[in-house]
Protein backbone atom coordinates (compact mmCIF):
# COMPACT_ATOMS: atom_id res chain seq x y z
CA UNK A 1 0.00 0.00 0.00
CA UNK A 2 1.72 3.08 -1.30
CA UNK A 3 -0.52 5.48 0.58
CA UNK A 4 -0.07 3.72 3.89
CA UNK A 5 3.76 3.70 3.57
CA UNK A 6 3.75 7.47 3.11
CA UNK A 7 1.18 8.20 5.79
CA UNK A 8 2.20 5.77 8.51
CA UNK A 9 4.74 8.00 10.30
CA UNK A 10 2.27 10.89 10.31
CA UNK A 11 -0.91 9.04 11.17
CA UNK A 12 -0.96 10.22 14.79
CA UNK A 13 -0.46 13.81 13.68
CA UNK A 14 -3.21 13.56 11.06
CA UNK A 15 -5.62 12.00 13.52
CA UNK A 16 -4.87 14.82 15.95
CA UNK A 17 -5.90 17.23 13.21
CA UNK A 18 -8.99 15.18 12.52
CA UNK A 19 -9.90 15.25 16.21
CA UNK A 20 -9.51 19.02 16.23
CA UNK A 21 -11.75 19.30 13.16
CA UNK A 22 -14.42 17.21 14.85
CA UNK A 23 -14.14 19.21 18.06
CA UNK A 24 -14.30 22.58 16.27
CA UNK A 25 -17.24 21.43 14.15
CA UNK A 26 -19.23 20.06 17.07
CA UNK A 27 -18.80 23.32 18.97
CA UNK A 28 -19.70 25.34 15.88
CA UNK A 29 -22.72 23.13 15.17
CA UNK A 30 -24.03 23.78 18.66
CA UNK A 31 -23.30 27.49 18.25
CA UNK A 32 -24.87 27.71 14.80
CA UNK A 33 -28.05 25.88 15.82
CA UNK A 34 -28.57 27.97 18.95
CA UNK A 35 -27.76 31.20 17.14
CA UNK A 36 -29.88 30.19 14.14
CA UNK A 37 -32.84 29.41 16.41
CA UNK A 38 -32.54 32.75 18.18
CA UNK A 39 -32.10 34.71 14.96
CA UNK A 40 -35.00 32.89 13.30
CA UNK A 41 -37.23 33.80 16.25
CA UNK A 42 -36.10 37.42 15.97
CA UNK A 43 -36.84 37.41 12.26
CA UNK A 44 -40.32 36.03 12.98
CA UNK A 45 -40.91 38.51 15.79
CA UNK A 46 -43.56 41.25 15.86
CA UNK A 47 -40.97 43.83 16.85
CA UNK A 48 -39.46 45.59 13.91
CA UNK A 49 -36.21 46.46 15.72
CA UNK A 50 -35.51 42.79 16.43
CA UNK A 51 -36.44 41.83 12.89
CA UNK A 52 -34.13 44.50 11.50
CA UNK A 53 -31.12 43.42 13.56
CA UNK A 54 -31.67 39.77 12.68
CA UNK A 55 -32.05 40.53 9.00
CA UNK A 56 -28.91 42.63 8.94
CA UNK A 57 -26.98 39.81 10.59
CA UNK A 58 -28.18 37.04 8.32
CA UNK A 59 -27.81 39.16 5.18
CA UNK A 60 -24.24 40.09 6.00
CA UNK A 61 -23.08 36.61 6.92
CA UNK A 62 -24.76 34.94 3.97
CA UNK A 63 -23.40 37.42 1.47
CA UNK A 64 -19.74 37.70 2.39
CA UNK A 65 -17.21 34.93 1.61
CA UNK A 66 -16.37 32.88 4.67
CA UNK A 67 -12.66 33.50 4.22
CA UNK A 68 -13.26 37.25 4.44
CA UNK A 69 -15.39 36.83 7.58
CA UNK A 70 -12.70 34.68 9.12
CA UNK A 71 -9.88 37.13 8.38
CA UNK A 72 -12.04 40.01 9.50
CA UNK A 73 -12.50 38.38 12.91
CA UNK A 74 -8.94 37.06 13.13
CA UNK A 75 -7.33 40.43 12.44
CA UNK A 76 -10.24 42.61 13.54
CA UNK A 77 -10.90 41.31 17.06
CA UNK A 78 -7.41 42.22 18.34
CA UNK A 79 -7.96 45.72 16.96
CA UNK A 80 -11.01 45.88 19.20
CA UNK A 81 -8.89 44.73 22.14
CA UNK A 82 -10.31 41.20 22.09
CA UNK A 83 -7.55 38.62 22.24
CA UNK A 84 -8.65 35.03 21.74
CA UNK A 85 -6.87 32.11 20.15
CA UNK A 86 -7.09 31.13 16.51
CA UNK A 87 -9.12 28.02 17.40
CA UNK A 88 -11.70 30.05 19.33
CA UNK A 89 -11.85 32.62 16.55
CA UNK A 90 -12.44 29.85 14.05
CA UNK A 91 -15.25 28.28 16.08
CA UNK A 92 -16.91 31.68 16.48
CA UNK A 93 -16.62 32.45 12.76
CA UNK A 94 -18.10 29.07 11.82
CA UNK A 95 -20.95 29.52 14.29
CA UNK A 96 -21.73 32.99 12.99
CA UNK A 97 -21.73 31.94 9.35
CA UNK A 98 -23.60 28.68 10.02
CA UNK A 99 -26.11 30.48 12.24
CA UNK A 100 -27.09 32.82 9.41
CA UNK A 101 -27.97 29.88 7.15
CA UNK A 102 -29.60 27.87 9.94
CA UNK A 103 -31.82 30.86 10.73
CA UNK A 104 -33.05 30.88 7.12
CA UNK A 105 -34.03 27.26 7.30
CA UNK A 106 -35.71 27.48 10.69
CA UNK A 107 -37.55 30.62 9.62
CA UNK A 108 -39.09 28.85 6.67
CA UNK A 109 -40.00 26.03 9.06
CA UNK A 110 -41.75 28.58 11.28
CA UNK A 111 -43.61 30.04 8.30
CA UNK A 112 -44.84 26.61 7.24
CA UNK A 113 -46.67 25.98 10.52
CA UNK A 114 -50.44 25.72 10.33
CA UNK A 115 -51.91 29.01 11.64
CA UNK A 116 -54.73 27.12 13.31
CA UNK A 117 -52.34 25.23 15.56
CA UNK A 118 -50.79 28.46 16.77
CA UNK A 119 -54.22 29.99 17.26
CA UNK A 120 -55.30 27.02 19.36
CA UNK A 121 -52.31 27.56 21.63
CA UNK A 122 -52.94 31.28 21.95
CA UNK A 123 -56.62 30.81 22.69
CA UNK A 124 -55.77 28.31 25.41
CA UNK A 125 -54.13 31.20 27.25
CA UNK A 126 -50.44 30.55 26.57
CA UNK A 127 -48.52 33.80 26.31
CA UNK A 128 -46.51 34.64 23.22
CA UNK A 129 -43.23 33.37 24.64
CA UNK A 130 -44.75 30.04 25.64
CA UNK A 131 -46.53 29.67 22.32
CA UNK A 132 -43.19 30.16 20.65
CA UNK A 133 -41.19 27.84 22.88
CA UNK A 134 -43.72 25.04 23.24
CA UNK A 135 -45.43 25.07 19.84
CA UNK A 136 -43.76 27.12 17.12
CA UNK A 137 -40.11 26.29 17.70
CA UNK A 138 -40.51 22.54 18.33
CA UNK A 139 -42.60 22.13 15.18
CA UNK A 140 -40.27 24.30 13.11
CA UNK A 141 -37.26 22.33 14.31
CA UNK A 142 -38.92 19.08 13.37
CA UNK A 143 -39.63 20.13 9.83
CA UNK A 144 -36.20 21.78 9.53
CA UNK A 145 -34.00 18.90 10.62
CA UNK A 146 -33.01 17.82 7.11
CA UNK A 147 -32.30 21.27 5.62
CA UNK A 148 -30.48 22.26 8.81
CA UNK A 149 -28.47 19.07 8.29
CA UNK A 150 -27.30 20.23 4.87
CA UNK A 151 -26.21 23.52 6.37
CA UNK A 152 -24.26 21.66 9.05
CA UNK A 153 -22.54 19.43 6.52
CA UNK A 154 -21.53 22.54 4.65
CA UNK A 155 -20.18 23.89 7.90
CA UNK A 156 -17.94 20.85 8.26
CA UNK A 157 -16.62 21.34 4.74
CA UNK A 158 -16.04 25.03 5.40
CA UNK A 159 -14.07 24.24 8.55
CA UNK A 160 -11.10 23.36 6.34
CA UNK A 161 -10.68 27.10 5.77
CA UNK A 162 -9.69 27.47 9.43
CA UNK A 163 -6.27 26.20 8.35
CA UNK A 164 -5.69 29.66 6.87
CA UNK A 165 -5.59 31.22 10.33
CA UNK A 166 -3.07 28.73 11.70
CA UNK A 167 -5.57 26.32 13.24
CA UNK A 168 -4.06 22.87 12.87
CA UNK A 169 -7.24 21.06 12.08
CA UNK A 170 -7.31 18.29 9.53
CA UNK A 171 -6.56 20.41 6.45
CA UNK A 172 -3.94 22.36 8.37
CA UNK A 173 -1.96 19.27 9.41
CA UNK A 174 -2.39 17.81 5.93
CA UNK A 175 -0.71 20.83 4.41
CA UNK A 176 2.21 20.35 6.79
CA UNK A 177 2.50 16.64 6.06
CA UNK A 178 2.24 17.21 2.32
CA UNK A 179 5.02 19.77 2.48
CA UNK A 180 7.29 17.47 4.48
CA UNK A 181 6.74 14.34 2.41
CA UNK A 182 6.34 15.93 -1.03
CA UNK A 183 3.52 13.40 -1.47
CA UNK A 184 0.39 15.59 -1.65
CA UNK A 185 -1.69 12.98 -3.50
CA UNK A 186 -1.33 10.35 -0.78
CA UNK A 187 -1.98 12.88 1.95
CA UNK A 188 -5.09 14.32 0.36
CA UNK A 189 -6.38 10.85 -0.48
CA UNK A 190 -6.41 10.17 3.24
CA UNK A 191 -8.08 13.52 3.86
CA UNK A 192 -10.80 12.71 1.40
CA UNK A 193 -11.63 9.53 3.29
CA UNK A 194 -11.59 11.26 6.67
CA UNK A 195 -13.82 14.18 5.64
CA UNK A 196 -16.20 11.88 3.81
CA UNK A 197 -16.53 9.59 6.82
CA UNK A 198 -17.21 12.55 9.12
CA UNK A 199 -19.88 14.08 6.88
CA UNK A 200 -21.44 10.69 6.19
CA UNK A 201 -21.67 9.96 9.90
CA UNK A 202 -23.18 13.39 10.43
CA UNK A 203 -25.76 12.96 7.70
CA UNK A 204 -26.72 9.50 8.95
CA UNK A 205 -27.20 10.98 12.40
CA UNK A 206 -29.39 13.71 10.92
CA UNK A 207 -31.55 11.27 8.99
CA UNK A 208 -32.01 9.17 12.12
CA UNK A 209 -32.85 12.20 14.19
CA UNK A 210 -35.31 13.44 11.58
CA UNK A 211 -37.03 10.06 11.55
CA UNK A 212 -37.25 9.99 15.29
CA UNK A 213 -38.64 13.48 15.65
CA UNK A 214 -41.11 13.13 12.82
CA UNK A 215 -42.38 9.66 13.62
CA UNK A 216 -45.90 10.91 14.06
CA UNK A 217 -45.93 14.13 12.13
CA UNK A 218 -47.58 14.73 8.80
CA UNK A 219 -46.16 16.67 5.91
CA UNK A 220 -42.62 16.52 7.24
CA UNK B 1 -71.69 36.23 31.18
CA UNK B 2 -70.42 37.00 27.70
CA UNK B 3 -71.58 40.50 26.74
CA UNK B 4 -71.21 41.64 23.19
CA UNK B 5 -72.33 45.16 22.41
CA UNK B 6 -72.45 46.91 19.03
CA UNK B 7 -69.63 44.72 17.76
CA UNK B 8 -68.23 45.81 14.41
CA UNK B 9 -65.50 44.03 12.50
CA UNK B 10 -64.17 45.22 9.20
CA UNK B 11 -61.50 43.65 7.01
CA UNK B 12 -59.99 46.28 4.74
CA UNK B 13 -63.19 47.85 3.51
CA UNK B 14 -65.65 44.98 3.91
CA UNK B 15 -67.83 45.02 7.01
CA UNK B 16 -68.12 41.47 8.27
CA UNK B 17 -69.81 42.17 11.61
CA UNK B 18 -72.13 45.10 11.57
CA UNK B 19 -73.30 45.99 15.05
CA UNK B 20 -73.78 42.68 16.83
CA UNK B 21 -75.26 42.80 20.31
CA UNK B 22 -75.59 39.52 22.18
CA UNK B 23 -75.53 38.37 25.80
CA UNK B 24 -74.79 34.79 26.73
CA UNK B 25 -75.69 33.97 30.31
CA UNK B 26 -74.17 31.23 32.38
CA UNK B 27 -75.83 27.90 31.66
CA UNK B 28 -77.14 28.91 28.26
CA UNK B 29 -76.43 27.07 25.06
CA UNK B 30 -76.64 29.55 22.25
CA UNK B 31 -76.54 28.26 18.71
CA UNK B 32 -75.48 30.60 15.96
CA UNK B 33 -77.00 29.82 12.59
CA UNK B 34 -76.52 31.65 9.34
CA UNK B 35 -75.42 31.27 5.76
CA UNK B 36 -71.81 30.83 4.78
CA UNK B 37 -70.02 34.16 5.00
CA UNK B 38 -72.55 35.71 7.35
CA UNK B 39 -69.86 36.28 10.00
CA UNK B 40 -70.33 33.40 12.45
CA UNK B 41 -66.68 32.41 12.65
CA UNK B 42 -65.62 36.02 12.86
CA UNK B 43 -67.96 36.48 15.82
CA UNK B 44 -66.36 33.53 17.62
CA UNK B 45 -62.87 34.79 16.74
CA UNK B 46 -63.66 38.20 18.19
CA UNK B 47 -64.86 36.62 21.44
CA UNK B 48 -61.71 34.50 21.86
CA UNK B 49 -59.46 37.35 20.85
CA UNK B 50 -58.14 35.93 17.59
CA UNK B 51 -59.58 38.95 15.83
CA UNK B 52 -59.58 42.44 17.21
CA UNK B 53 -62.96 44.18 17.05
CA UNK B 54 -63.06 47.31 14.94
CA UNK B 55 -65.77 48.73 17.18
CA UNK B 56 -68.03 47.90 20.10
CA UNK B 57 -67.23 45.94 23.23
CA UNK B 58 -66.91 42.33 24.31
CA UNK B 59 -66.57 41.30 27.92
CA UNK B 60 -66.35 37.82 29.38
CA UNK B 61 -67.36 37.89 33.02
CA UNK B 62 -66.47 41.55 32.97
CA UNK B 63 -63.07 41.08 31.35
CA UNK B 64 -62.67 43.32 28.32
CA UNK B 65 -61.13 41.09 25.65
CA UNK B 66 -59.64 44.04 23.81
CA UNK B 67 -57.20 44.66 26.66
CA UNK B 68 -54.22 42.42 27.23
CA UNK B 69 -55.05 41.65 30.84
CA UNK B 70 -58.75 41.24 30.07
CA UNK B 71 -58.05 38.83 27.26
CA UNK B 72 -55.68 36.77 29.41
CA UNK B 73 -58.32 36.57 32.15
CA UNK B 74 -61.03 35.70 29.66
CA UNK B 75 -58.95 32.95 28.08
CA UNK B 76 -58.55 31.30 31.49
CA UNK B 77 -62.30 30.86 31.77
CA UNK B 78 -63.23 30.09 28.19
CA UNK B 79 -62.12 27.56 25.62
CA UNK B 80 -62.54 27.01 21.91
CA UNK B 81 -63.05 23.87 19.86
CA UNK B 82 -62.10 24.27 16.21
CA UNK B 83 -63.49 22.96 12.97
CA UNK B 84 -60.14 21.54 11.87
CA UNK B 85 -59.23 20.35 15.40
CA UNK B 86 -55.91 22.26 15.40
CA UNK B 87 -54.23 19.72 17.65
CA UNK B 88 -50.53 20.17 18.36
CA UNK B 89 -48.99 17.67 15.94
CA UNK B 90 -45.82 17.11 17.96
CA UNK B 91 -47.60 16.16 21.17
CA UNK B 92 -49.56 13.08 22.20
CA UNK B 93 -53.23 13.31 23.03
CA UNK B 94 -52.19 13.58 26.67
CA UNK B 95 -49.67 16.31 25.86
CA UNK B 96 -52.27 18.27 23.92
CA UNK B 97 -54.69 18.15 26.82
CA UNK B 98 -52.26 18.91 29.65
CA UNK B 99 -50.28 21.76 28.08
CA UNK B 100 -52.53 24.65 29.03
CA UNK B 101 -53.60 23.37 32.46
CA UNK B 102 -49.91 23.10 33.39
CA UNK B 103 -48.65 26.25 31.67
CA UNK B 104 -51.63 28.54 32.19
CA UNK B 105 -53.44 27.29 35.28
CA UNK B 106 -50.23 26.18 37.01
CA UNK B 107 -51.42 22.65 37.73
CA UNK B 108 -48.86 20.00 38.50
CA UNK B 109 -48.08 17.65 35.67
CA UNK B 110 -49.36 14.65 37.62
CA UNK B 111 -52.63 16.32 38.42
CA UNK B 112 -53.13 17.52 34.85
CA UNK B 113 -52.41 14.05 33.48
CA UNK B 114 -54.79 12.37 35.85
CA UNK B 115 -57.50 14.79 34.82
CA UNK B 116 -56.66 14.37 31.13
CA UNK B 117 -56.91 10.59 31.39
CA UNK B 118 -60.29 10.91 33.06
CA UNK B 119 -61.49 13.19 30.26
CA UNK B 120 -60.19 10.82 27.59
CA UNK B 121 -61.98 7.95 29.26
CA UNK B 122 -65.15 9.97 29.32
CA UNK B 123 -65.06 10.49 25.54
CA UNK B 124 -64.19 6.85 24.88
CA UNK B 125 -60.48 7.33 24.21
CA UNK B 126 -59.03 5.73 27.31
CA UNK B 127 -56.53 3.67 25.36
CA UNK B 128 -55.33 6.51 23.16
CA UNK B 129 -53.62 8.85 25.61
CA UNK B 130 -50.16 8.28 24.20
CA UNK B 131 -51.09 8.48 20.53
CA UNK B 132 -50.16 11.39 18.34
CA UNK B 133 -52.85 13.26 16.37
CA UNK B 134 -51.52 11.64 13.21
CA UNK B 135 -52.40 8.23 14.63
CA UNK B 136 -56.01 9.15 15.35
CA UNK B 137 -59.08 9.31 13.13
CA UNK B 138 -60.86 12.62 12.52
CA UNK B 139 -63.56 11.88 15.06
CA UNK B 140 -60.97 10.82 17.64
CA UNK B 141 -58.98 13.99 17.01
CA UNK B 142 -61.98 16.15 17.57
CA UNK B 143 -62.75 14.30 20.78
CA UNK B 144 -59.21 15.09 21.91
CA UNK B 145 -59.87 18.69 20.86
CA UNK B 146 -62.93 18.72 23.10
CA UNK B 147 -60.94 17.22 26.00
CA UNK B 148 -58.29 19.89 25.49
CA UNK B 149 -60.97 22.54 25.86
CA UNK B 150 -62.59 20.85 28.86
CA UNK B 151 -59.28 20.43 30.67
CA UNK B 152 -59.29 24.17 31.29
CA UNK B 153 -62.54 23.69 33.19
CA UNK B 154 -63.95 26.58 31.23
CA UNK B 155 -67.11 28.44 32.10
CA UNK B 156 -67.64 29.11 28.41
CA UNK B 157 -66.99 26.87 25.44
CA UNK B 158 -66.96 28.27 21.94
CA UNK B 159 -67.50 25.72 19.19
CA UNK B 160 -67.13 26.65 15.55
CA UNK B 161 -68.54 24.01 13.22
CA UNK B 162 -66.79 21.28 15.14
CA UNK B 163 -68.33 18.50 13.10
CA UNK B 164 -68.13 19.94 9.58
CA UNK B 165 -64.85 18.22 8.84
CA UNK B 166 -66.23 14.82 9.87
CA UNK B 167 -68.24 12.21 8.04
CA UNK B 168 -71.83 11.59 9.18
CA UNK B 169 -70.90 8.58 11.29
CA UNK B 170 -68.14 10.27 13.27
CA UNK B 171 -70.23 13.41 13.51
CA UNK B 172 -72.56 11.33 15.66
CA UNK B 173 -69.74 10.38 18.05
CA UNK B 174 -68.85 14.01 18.58
CA UNK B 175 -72.43 15.23 18.89
CA UNK B 176 -73.09 12.58 21.55
CA UNK B 177 -70.30 14.06 23.61
CA UNK B 178 -71.60 17.58 23.18
CA UNK B 179 -75.00 16.33 24.19
CA UNK B 180 -73.51 15.04 27.44
CA UNK B 181 -71.79 18.35 28.01
CA UNK B 182 -75.00 20.21 27.45
CA UNK B 183 -76.55 18.40 30.37
CA UNK B 184 -73.64 19.41 32.60
CA UNK B 185 -74.56 23.08 32.58
CA UNK B 186 -71.59 24.20 30.56
CA UNK B 187 -72.22 27.47 28.77
CA UNK B 188 -71.73 27.13 25.06
CA UNK B 189 -71.74 29.25 21.98
CA UNK B 190 -72.25 26.82 19.21
CA UNK B 191 -71.83 27.60 15.53
CA UNK B 192 -73.21 24.76 13.46
CA UNK B 193 -75.10 23.66 10.41
CA UNK B 194 -76.56 20.70 12.31
CA UNK B 195 -79.95 22.30 12.77
CA UNK B 196 -81.69 19.27 14.22
CA UNK B 197 -78.98 18.84 16.81
CA UNK B 198 -78.97 22.55 17.60
CA UNK B 199 -82.68 22.37 18.15
CA UNK B 200 -82.28 19.52 20.61
CA UNK B 201 -79.59 21.08 22.79
CA UNK B 202 -79.82 24.87 22.53
CA UNK B 203 -81.62 27.13 24.87
CA UNK B 204 -81.47 29.96 22.34
CA UNK B 205 -80.85 30.41 18.66
CA UNK B 206 -79.49 33.47 16.95
CA UNK B 207 -79.58 33.83 13.22
CA UNK B 208 -76.94 35.89 11.45
CA UNK B 209 -77.34 37.52 8.12
CA UNK B 210 -74.64 39.66 6.50
CA UNK B 211 -72.95 40.55 9.77
CA UNK B 212 -76.11 41.33 11.69
CA UNK B 213 -78.21 39.32 14.12
CA UNK B 214 -81.47 38.90 12.30
CA UNK B 215 -83.22 37.18 15.19
CA UNK B 216 -82.33 36.08 18.70
CA UNK B 217 -84.98 33.78 20.14
CA UNK B 218 -85.49 30.92 22.59
CA UNK B 219 -85.17 27.68 20.65
CA UNK B 220 -88.83 26.77 20.80
CA UNK B 221 -89.87 30.15 19.51
CA UNK B 222 -87.31 30.02 16.73
CA UNK B 223 -88.84 26.86 15.33
CA UNK B 224 -92.44 27.99 15.84
CA UNK B 225 -94.61 28.87 12.87
CA UNK B 226 -95.43 32.23 14.35
CA UNK B 227 -91.84 32.78 15.62
CA UNK B 228 -88.61 32.31 13.64
CA UNK B 229 -90.34 30.45 10.86
CA UNK B 230 -92.46 33.48 10.21
CA UNK B 231 -89.31 35.27 9.05
CA UNK B 232 -89.04 34.53 5.31
CA UNK B 233 -85.21 34.49 5.31
CA UNK B 234 -85.09 31.92 8.11
CA UNK B 235 -87.74 29.74 6.53
CA UNK B 236 -85.73 29.79 3.32
CA UNK B 237 -82.48 29.00 5.17
CA UNK B 238 -83.97 26.05 7.03
CA UNK B 239 -85.58 24.55 3.95
CA UNK B 240 -82.26 24.80 2.14
CA UNK B 241 -80.41 23.06 4.96
CA UNK B 242 -82.96 20.26 5.03
CA UNK B 243 -82.43 19.66 1.34
CA UNK B 244 -78.68 19.05 1.70
N1 LIG C 1 -59.02 37.53 7.75
C1 LIG C 1 -59.97 37.95 6.87
N2 LIG C 1 -59.66 38.87 5.94
C2 LIG C 1 -60.61 39.30 5.06
N3 LIG C 1 -61.85 38.87 5.03
C3 LIG C 1 -62.22 37.94 5.94
C4 LIG C 1 -61.29 37.44 6.90
N4 LIG C 1 -61.93 36.52 7.68
C5 LIG C 1 -63.19 36.47 7.21
N5 LIG C 1 -63.37 37.31 6.17
C6 LIG C 1 -64.64 37.52 5.42
O1 LIG C 1 -65.66 37.77 6.34
C7 LIG C 1 -66.88 37.18 5.93
C8 LIG C 1 -67.44 36.36 7.05
O2 LIG C 1 -66.57 35.25 7.28
P1 LIG C 1 -66.83 34.16 8.40
O3 LIG C 1 -65.75 33.17 8.30
O4 LIG C 1 -67.04 34.84 9.70
O5 LIG C 1 -68.20 33.55 7.91
P2 LIG C 1 -68.98 32.29 8.46
O6 LIG C 1 -70.35 32.75 8.78
O7 LIG C 1 -68.20 31.63 9.53
O8 LIG C 1 -69.03 31.36 7.17
P3 LIG C 1 -68.95 29.75 7.07
O9 LIG C 1 -70.30 29.22 7.38
O10 LIG C 1 -68.58 29.53 5.63
O11 LIG C 1 -67.90 29.29 8.00
C9 LIG C 1 -66.58 36.42 4.67
O12 LIG C 1 -67.02 37.18 3.57
C10 LIG C 1 -65.09 36.29 4.67
O13 LIG C 1 -64.60 36.29 3.37
MG1 LIG D 1 -67.16 29.79 9.69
Amino acid sequence: MRVWRVIEPYIGFLLQGFALTIFACLLAIIGAVILGGIVASMRASQRSALRWVAHAYSDIFRNVPFLVQLFFLFYGLPELGIYIGAFETGVIALSLAGGAFVSDVILSGIRSIDRGVIEAARVSGLNDVKVFLRIVLPIALRVSVRPVGSVLINLVLTSSILSTITVNELTGVAKIVAAETFKPFEVYAVLLVLYASFTTALSLAIVAWHRRLNRFMTGA
Amino acid sequence: MIRIKDLVKTFDDSTVLDGVTLDVNAGEIVTVLGASGSGKSTLIRCINGLERPSGGTITVDGNDVTTKAGLAASRRISATVFQLFNLYPHMTALGNITLAPVEVLGKSKAEAEEQARALLAKVGLAGHADKYPQQLSGGQRQRVGICRALAMQPRYILLDEVTSALDPETTGEVLDILQKLATEATTMVFVTHEVAFARSISTRIVFMEAGKLLVDMPTEEFFAENGGLAVPRIRQFLSQIRKD
